[in-house]
């Protein structure tokens, strides 16, 4: 019982070394890369090159001479970052090329997109929090951010992107469909990323504006004779004080995002870069990629840091991991809507799961009918069951990713501040940059996809089962038990534990959509589940080549993608008492909203 | 009496670490004998909750030493009593903390017997206990949710005499009831740990109550101490 908590000084120096330590990891294994992929890489680098050359030890002995990768993984990794740090990023195992010039025009390609993407969101936002700043000014009652935000937020990117592509490119016929040649072809892709960006800052914003709005200072202020624009812009600098740490997240978030954007629309950005040297297994491109990538991130972690200071006037106490955004809502409806969602899946559950996924057995592409609800796809399969069976491939894998997120929180939670720093990179890495990591060095499967997936769901877990156990291990009853002669152990297992699992189950529950949607995005980018395994992300890909043939093929999986959505968004709003919203609660216990969870 | 049962020498307590390190307790020394009652007084946050920890093996003191039947209990950022914990047994100030709310008042003390006095009848203990605590049998088969505040603070007295302690801490046993349950609770208290030969260290605010101890040890703010 004694030590139990740590004194300060302690605590910032674990969290300090545990910081500083993660981050080196990070950049060793960043330069280790190539050891770490379960492919010999020099025997990948002869395939890829010399495919008439026999893979002889002298051969492959040769070849890692020539790639830098002998003396191991250390050396190697040293060697890639001095290389780095004299600006070479080495050369493309596969065309034998130099990376540099390919990745930085790349990134110039995805700056510029998300540039666009940014206007969007910015527009998006000031629409949605003009009603809020104005009651905030009239001085009258707070009100949720509307159905609005809440819609907006609902598709995932690569969901929004798949359906802006159908209806305005195919079906419409208003802008071109794919590349980037011009103003007209950044439209759509910069919809698509902005929108769902725009969404969850304007909701995240809004809600602080009018927490903000009900503050004691707004009407001194405006009894000392204050003018609206004083005003107003004292309320916006509060809001975005309080919600700083959360639009950081948000923007890293669209790094992820766009990764699916571009590879849906076909732009030669660096999503696409990265996703192109995942597959082929390029691995020193991947790195330059991921570099960059990271790079952009720690920009906009600094830009934040730095907003966050001129806004609060200070440094980050230490040890605050940024809480996820919260969603408010009214709590009827989200109930209403969870339910409705829940029920139309298990429809499509009860009625498809009797039916094979698998066999080939209609006319390729045959329209929906009485007999084939959801038509059949271009193998002839019946996509009723497919999108079923999906449900089960990708809803399975979510469950078990949180309980494992679960089961790990507990245990970081217990070992208490030594989790801080990796915990912190996790919580900024997008899911699919994740996932390109790992389909590159292990190669695409469920198993990876739910592994990057997990990467990024442990730390809210972890948070919030250090401040259960806390609060279990305060409680009066369970300081006492060691007077009943209880050993540390027992009070732990018998009394800690079961008071810190239903809520902490209950939290994984409320993730399961959001966690659901980031492993259909991987799938969808050909990072998770493989053909022919029925899976909602990768039946979307499969279906979005034959949209002008047959529109069906895209809309059941998207259907059941939609439901999902609006599920996870209503379960995230789902917590908030209906009667009186409590404001500011530095919470890490609520579930990121599909936005950004999602891709 | 030559032996105390309870010595405690010069022990202070801190709370926080560093530079907001922050002395709570002064260093406080008394010592008492078997059947022998002493009143813990002070102001508010002089320290008497934390000094009642210390001496329940709950908290390690920052310095000093604490014996209990002149073994060594709790030393310097240190608890060795783990061996002895029957010895000394505790009624807080909130009766619930003594009890698992999910365990009814019978499994709560039967689980205390049966680790910290194995092989003794469960039963005839309990019998004995809820007896010297005025506790109704017929109430043990309840929560501690399902009782009144005196009845969970006379539960909690039997918990606590359950195990046979040879020293009683009881830290404001009574400030959560109404005045007449507390007077009709303190006098059931002083009249148990006359007939059981319990030690019994009372934290309290009731000068009364004080009174009706052997001695009272004051506890003043946190640069001084001293014994009356
Ligand atoms: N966990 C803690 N961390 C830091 N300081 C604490 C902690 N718990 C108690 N203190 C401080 O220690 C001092 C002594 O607290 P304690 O509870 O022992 O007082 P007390 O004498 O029992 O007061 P009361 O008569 O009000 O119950 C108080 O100043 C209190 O603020
Ligand atoms: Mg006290």
């Amino acid at each position: 019982m004694k030590n139990r908590r740590p004194g300060g000084r302690q605590n910032k120096l674990l969290s300090l070394v545990s910081r500083l330590l993660s981050g080196v990891v990070l950049l060793l294994i960043a330069g280790a890369l190539p050891w770490l992929s379960r492919t010999d890489p020099a025997a990948a680098v002869l395939r890829a090159r010399y495919a008439e050359l026999e893979p002889t030890p002298e051969a492959l002995a040769a070849i890692r001479e020539q790639l830098g990768l002998d003396g191991g993984p250390l050396a190697s990794s040293l060697r890639w970052w001095s290389a780095v740090l004299r600006g070479d990023l080495g050369n493309s195992w596969v065309s034998g090329a130099e990376i540099g010039p390919g990745v930085w025009q790349a990134v110039s390609v995805s700056a510029t997109l998300t540039a666009f993407a940014i206007i969007v969101a910015l527009l998006v936002t000031s629409c949605l929090i003009a009603p809020a700043a104005v009651r905030a000014l009239r001085g009258l009652e707070h009100r949720g951010s509307g159905p609005v935000g809440v819609a907006l937020t609902a598709l995932p990117e690569f969901l929004l992107a798949s359906i802006l592509l159908v209806i305005v490119s195919v079906q419409l016929r208003w802008l071109p469909p794919y590349g980037w040649t011009g103003l007209e072809t950044a439209i759509l892709p910069a919809l698509a990323l902005g929108i769902p960006a725009g969404g969850l800052l304007g909701r995240l914003l809004a809600d602080a504006i009018s927490g903000a709005g009900e503050e004691p200072w707004v009407n001194v202020w405006r009894l000392a004779g204050a003018g609206a624009p004083v005003i107003l812009s004292g309320v916006l600098r509060r809001a975005a004080a309080t919600t700083i740490d959360q639009l950081g997240l948000v923007f890293i978030g669209l790094l992820g995002g766009a990764v699916a954007v571009e590879q849906v629309f076909a732009i030669p950005g660096l999503g696409r870069y990265l996703l192109g040297s995942a597959n082929a297994q390029d691995i020193p491109a991947l790195q330059a990629g991921v570099l960059l990538m990271a790079g952009a991130a720690v920009l906009i972690g600094t830009l934040t840091a730095l907003a966050r200071r001129w806004l609060r006037g200070g440094p980050l106490p230490p040890g605050s991991l940024p809480p996820a955004p919260e969603a408010r809502g009214d709590g009827r409806i989200a109930r209403f809507t969870a339910i409705i969602t829940c029920s139309a899946l298990l429809a499509i559950l009860a009625f498809g799961l009797p039916r094979d996924p698998y066999a080939i057995e209609h006319q390729r592409l045959a329209a929906p009918s009485l007999f084939l609800p959801f038509g059949a796809d271009s193998s002839g399969r019946d996509l009723l069951a497919r999108v079923a069976h999906g449900t089960l491939g990708t809803i399975t894998p979510a469950v078990l990713i949180v309980l494992c997120a679960i089961i790990i929180g507990l245990l970081l939670a217990v070992l208490g501040d030594i989790s801080r720093g990796p915990a912190e990179i996790a919580n900024a890495t997008p899911p699919i940059l994740a996932g390109v990591i790992i389909a590159a060095l292990m190669g695409p499967s469920v198993g990876g996809a739910a592994l990057a997936v997990l990467w990024v769901t442990w730390p809210p877990l972890t948070a919030h089962a250090a401040s259960l156990i806390d609060e279990a291990r305060a409680m009066g009853h369970i300081r006492w038990l060691p007077l009943a002669g209880m050993s540390r152990f027992e009070i732990f297992t018998r009394h800690i534990l079961p008071a810190t699992l239903p809520a902490l189950l209950r939290h994984g529950m409320l993730r399961l959509p959001g966690v659901a949607l980031a492993l259909a995005a991987l799938g969808f980018l050909g990072l998770g589940a493989q053909p022919p395994m029925p899976e909602w992300g990768l039946l979307l890909a499969e279906g979005i080549g034959y949209v002008e043939r047959a529109p069906w093929t895209t809309l059941t999986p998207a259907i059941a993608l939609v439901l999902t959505s609006v599920c996870a968004v209503a379960v995230a709003g789902m917590r908030r008492a209906p009667q009186k919203p409590v404001r500011a609660m530095a919470k890490t216990a609520e579930p990121a909203p599909a936005g950004i969870s999602g891709a | 009496m030559s032996r105390a049962v309870l010595e405690v020498a010069q022990v202070s307590a801190t709370y926080g670490r560093g530079a907001k390190e922050r002395q709570v307790l002064a260093p406080t020394t008394f010592e008492i004998s078997a059947g022998e009652s002493i009143a813990v007084v002070g102001a508010s946050g002089s320290g008497k909750t934390t000094l009642a920890e210390m001496v329940l093996g709950l908290r390690a003191p920052s310095s000093g030493r604490i014996n209990v039947q002149g073994h060594e209990w709790a030393a310097p950022h240190k608890l060795v009593c783990t061996e002895r914990r029957r010895l000394v047994q505790g009624v807080p100030q909130d009766p619930a903390a003594a009890l698992v709310p999910r365990w009814t008042i019978r499994q709560s003390m039967a689980h205390a017997i049966a680790r910290l006095l194995p092989g003794e009848s469960a039963e005839h203990l309990i019998a004995q206990a809820t007896e010297l605590a005025h506790f109704d049998p017929a109430l043990l088969g309840r929560r501690p949710s399902q009782l009144s505040g005196g009845q969970a603070q006379r539960a909690a007295l039997a918990r606590a005499l359950a195990v046979r302690p040879a020293v009683l801490v009881a830290d404001e046993p009574t400030s959560a009831l109404d005045p007449q349950t507390a007077c009709a609770v303190s006098a059931d208290l002083l009249a148990t740990i006359a007939l059981s030969g319990v030690a019994l260290l009372l934290v309290t605010h009731d000068p009364q109550l004080a009174a009706r101890c052997s001695r009272t040890v004051r506890i003043c703010a946190p640069t001084q101490s001293r014994l009356n």
